[in-house]
């Protein structure tokens, strides 16, 4: 009888330290990924078609704590000079040089593309992961973990997420989104570099394989914790 | 020929080994036919309507583009939001489709107090449950032209799911597993699939349904006619055989050379077996008549004696199967005539070379039992005799009371009308009709309409003419709702205060592009290389009258807009329906003419006569100018299946006055009298007349349990002109022969 009281206890001890550690590994990417004070950078963006078509956009971008970003488009031609800037809860302002004044822009659904990438609102979400999903550890090897996330909310379009991160750097290598019926439907490859004392995502690829269509975010002249002022997280400066 | 028929003798054992090998082959290649049920397809190459449409539907996946249509007495409750929710997450997760739209899904860009809200006309994950908030749904879907009348029926009493498929995708294994995802959610709403994939699948699974069920009937009720008018076994079992080896053969062939079965094609076996049991009977019948002990002796002189009749009247049945070939504009029509004509050749050369190599193996019929039945013939006594000396009587009567059927009938033929509505292929209570029915009377039909502009799709100049195009368009009765990227962009343009019109700046109109890439409907309206777009909209009249005057309504604007720097094309449905009524009306005359000049010319040759073959010719046309007469007195219309009736007619029909211009000829040659050479062609060639006429039209009068409209007026038409021709054959044509020959 002892034996098995015994059993029951380390059982659900253990569940609750790989609970703990599954919390903790992923709020610690959550650290990696928004620790920097600020970041600015280039981004291309990248669209391949199943026909194996690219177009190219790029905007400067710059990033204050988790939830301001400010990005400015200067490649096409035709929307160079596009800015949009995002500040907390979910609030993105919409800047066309051609038009007068900015217009605030409330996103009613999370999981449509953004702007015509593989990457929907949510996944472009500013929320930590740690806040969103429940993780549950699944598997340890020598240089990664393995985390089954559960979305919090009912308003996901997956169903989970396998997340395999580094072990000892803490930042993602993949993810494996699946939809309701429990199908593969979008998986994320990240190659990140150190710059500093901060984990970079120097190049992030998100495969649609429904549709066979694929988009490279590659992110250049990374510069962190410069001091960037919050003027330039401000409405009236957009136009700028 | 005989030596012809002494080779057939001395190779019969090779020629039933070589039968069976090209018939086992040739079975083996059957499973490799498909089905195809898309008349756009059939379309010639160069049918300028039908390229585009097809580019259209290729380029911005028009074509293949399918509905799931909830009814119900408010869409605009908790309950059925939920279940349109429902269905578009099911089909959303469906492989082959590409996108799916639907309220639930709808994006949507409102002006707001400051800015604008994109999104979804509904959260997703939070739908509406209060009246309140159902009211205000209700009037935002309602007065929006992107929702009312295209995923929400202007009454808002239906819902439309709006699913699109993949280039690649099996559209039948998509259109089922559409219908199956969604009859698993057991829906309390009256549900019906529409569009085209469901369209073309239905028609296959009808294609499919009517050959699988109905060649056995109509086996089985020729079997029955010839087992009534033989009364022997091999006179049932070996023209039957013949056929059912020719239909092998011929869709063998079908298989093998990549040939597929269309809505017209799906016939040719219960025409073969209908046409081509005929040859195979004069065959038994000749060699069980010789009266020879030696079987081998008696069936080279039977042979001999029905080799060339037999040829000739294949000839003909082929030429008005071969008509199709050079008279027709759709390729489904031609196919079924080129494969009928070869089906008709096998049914002859099998009747000629393996029915008796067949018969070679079996003793004598016993002939007292069938001179018996000859004598108390209830068919000689009661209509033949009567028949005969009534004819010899009344020639000119007989002319006159012809005449004046066909006076009447040309009466009937200007009142035919022509149908090419794929809606009226199906029976009135087919749940595919009843969805069309539902199409056409809530959302606007389902008949698209492409106008394509080509040039800078971001210019102001296309995206202007688009706009003042969609207005020009509503301005028509017969036009509903438009879709267009120029509608989006009017209205992100107002959102952003400066009102719902096309900026006069292409760099203003460039930017609010920005809004609208990766918008899941951005592909049904503009080319990735933003050098195509799309006005998309549905014809609601079904009348052909109606479609061409939208046409030149339309074709006005093109002319007086269409510019090298913004190209204007229009295509659609409605466009095509025009192009295969106008086929229509030159299919029947081109096929029809060339099959007529074609039998007259062979039963000149036959006969020696060009006159003869010109007499021949009369009751056939009697027949056709009655076929026609009915039709337009029944409101029958033309269509893709009763288009082939006339030239199917003629090359059937003209074996009747072979027969009856021979045998009287032979009899004439012989001394006969006129009413000896009369009585002789009623008595012995009127009997093959009329059990042929009745074991053809038994066949044919299967069709009308097809589940296709088309072939069931086929077959009522075809039984119908085979008695016209048949009575003309035994009535007209002796008159006229008695009249031509009074001298004697």
């Amino acid at each position: 009888m002892r034996i098995i009281y015994l059993f029951v206890v380390v059982l659900f001890t253990a569940n609750i330290s790989l609970a703990q550690d599954a919390a903790e590994i992923l709020a610690n990417m959550d650290k990696v990924l928004f620790s920097p004070k600020d970041k600015s950078g280039i981004a291309t963006i990248t669209l391949i078609d199943k026909t194996g078509t690219e177009k190219v956009r790029e905007a400067e971008f710059f990033q204050k704590g988790p939830h301001k970003k400010l990005y400015r488009y200067t490649k096409p031609e035709s929307q160079a000079g596009i800015a949009t800037l995002t500040l907390p809860d979910n609030v993105v302002w919409l800047s066309l040089p051609a038009f007068e004044n900015p217009k605030r822009i409330s996103l009613l659904s999370k999981s449509q593309a953004f702007n015509n990438t593989d990457f929907s609102y949510e996944d472009m979400a500013t929320t930590p992961y740690s806040e969103r999903f429940t993780p549950e550890l699944t598997s340890t090897g020598a240089n990664d973990y393995v985390l089954l996330l559960t979305p919090i909310s009912g308003k996901s379009k997956y169903t989970k997420i396998i997340l395999r991160l580094h072990k000892q750097n803490g930042h993602p290598i993949s993810m494996l989104y699946y939809n309701e019926q429990n199908r593969l439907f979008k998986e994320a490859s990240y190659t990140y570099e150190k710059i500093g004392k901060y984990w970079n995502a120097k190049e992030v690829v998100m495969k649609n394989i429904e549709k066979d269509h694929s988009t490279v975010i590659q992110l250049s002249d990374i510069k962190f914790d410069q001091g960037l002022s919050d003027d330039l997280f401000m409405v009236e400066n957009l136009k700028k | 020929m005989k030596r012809f028929s002494a080779f057939v003798i001395r190779s019969k054992w090779f020629i039933i080994f070589l039968v069976l090998a090209i018939s086992t082959f040739l079975a083996i290649q059957i499973p490799k036919v498909t089905i195809n049920s898309d008349v756009i397809s059939s379309l010639p190459a160069d049918d300028v309507d039908a390229v585009l449409l097809k580019k259209i539907g290729d380029k911005f996946g028009g074509n293949r583009m399918g509905m799931v249509i909830l009814d119900a007495e408010n869409i605009f409750t908790k309950d059925v939001i939920q279940h349109i929710k429902q269905i578009t997450d099911s089909l959303s997760q469906t492989e082959g489709i590409s996108s799916v739209s639907s309220l639930t899904n709808a994006m949507d860009i409102t002006e707001s107090e400051f800015g604008m809200d994109i999104g979804q006309l509904i959260d997703e994950y939070d739908l509406p449950d209060s009246p309140e908030e159902l009211a205000l749904l209700k009037e935002r879907a309602l007065t929006n032209e992107m929702y009312a009348g295209s995923l929400v029926s202007e009454d808002g009493t239906a819902a439309a799911v709006i699913f699109t498929l993949y280039d690649d995708a099996d559209i039948q294994e998509i259109a089922q597993t559409v219908k199956a995802k969604t009859e698993s959610l057991n829906l309390p709403e009256n549900i019906y699939y529409a569009g085209s994939p469901m369209l073309i699948t239905s028609i296959a699974r009808l294609i499919s349904a009517d050959l699988t069920l109905l060649f056995p009937i109509a086996l089985l009720v020729i079997a029955l006619v010839l087992f009534i008018s033989f009364h022997t076994w091999r006179g049932v079992v070996l023209p039957l055989l013949v056929c059912i080896l020719a239909i092998v053969w011929v869709i063998g062939l079908m298989g093998l050379f990549g040939y597929q079965m269309s809505m017209v094609s799906n016939n040719i076996p219960i025409v073969l077996l209908a046409v081509g049991s005929a040859y195979a009977i004069h065959v038994i019948h000749r060699i069980e008549q010789v009266k020879q002990t030696d079987r081998k002796q008696a069936i080279i002189v039977a042979l001999s004696g029905v080799a060339i009749p037999v040829i000739l009247t294949a000839v003909t049945t082929m030429a008005g199967f071969l008509s199709f070939i050079f008279g027709s504009y759709l390729k489904m029509i031609r196919d079924f005539g080129l494969f009928t004509a070869m089906g008709t050749l096998f049914a002859v050369l099998l009747s000629l070379v393996f029915v008796p190599a067949v018969l070679s193996f079996f003793s004598p019929q016993n002939k007292s039992k069938t001179k018996a039945f000859q004598k108390t013939s209830v068919l000689y006594k009661h209509f033949l005799l009567p028949l005969q000396k009534f004819i010899y009587s009344h020639p000119k009567q007989i002319v006159w009371i012809w005449i004046g059927l066909a006076a009447v009938a040309v009466i009937g033929i200007t009142m035919i009308e022509r149908n090419v509505d794929i809606r009226n292929y199906f029976k009135k209570d087919n749940p595919t009709r009843v969805a069309e029915d539902i199409m056409t009377e809530k959302f606007g039909g389902t008949k698209p309409i492409f106008v394509l502009f080509k040039g800078n799709v971001q210019s102001p100049e296309v995206l202007q003419t688009m706009a003042r195009m969609e207005e020009y368009m509503k301005a028509h009765p017969g036009i509903g709702t438009t879709q267009s990227v120029a509608g989006l962009v009017s209205k992100i343009n107002g959102a952003f205060g400066e009102g719902p019109i096309i900026p006069d700046d292409q760099t203003m109109i460039e930017q609010l592009w920005f809004l609208l890439d990766g918008n899941e409907n951005m592909k049904k309206l503009v080319s990735d290389d933003l050098d195509e777009a799309l006005i998309i909209s549905k014809f609601i009249f079904s009348e052909n009258n109606e479609k061409k005057d939208f046409a030149n309504y339309m074709q006005k604007f093109i002319d007086e807009n269409s510019t090298e720097t913004c190209e204007i094309q229009i295509t659609g449905m409605p466009y095509i329906d025009v192009t295969m009524d106008r086929s229509l009306i030159s299919s029947q005359i081109g096929s029809l003419v060339i099959a007529v000049v074609f039998v007259i010319f062979i039963v000149g040759l036959l006969l020696r006569s060009m006159l003869s073959g010109l007499y021949a010719a009369v009751p056939i046309v009697a027949s056709i100018t009655m076929l026609f007469g009915f039709m337009g007195f029944t409101g029958i219309p033309l269509n893709i299946g009763t288009v082939l009736v006339a030239s199917v007619a003629v090359g059937i029909g003209i074996d009747y006055s072979i027969h009856v211009i021979s045998h009287f000829k032979d009899g004439i040659r012989k001394g006969e009298t006129v009413a000896e050479a009369l009585h002789e062609t009623i008595s012995i060639s009127g009997k093959a007349i009329v059990i042929n006429l009745f074991s053809v039209s038994a066949g044919f009068l299967v069709l009308l349990f097809s589940e296709m409209v088309p072939l069931e007026y086929f077959g009522l038409l075809i039984a119908l002109s085979m008695l016209a021709s048949g009575m003309g054959a035994l009535t007209l044509l002796p008159s006229i022969l008695i009249l031509s020959n009074k001298k004697r």
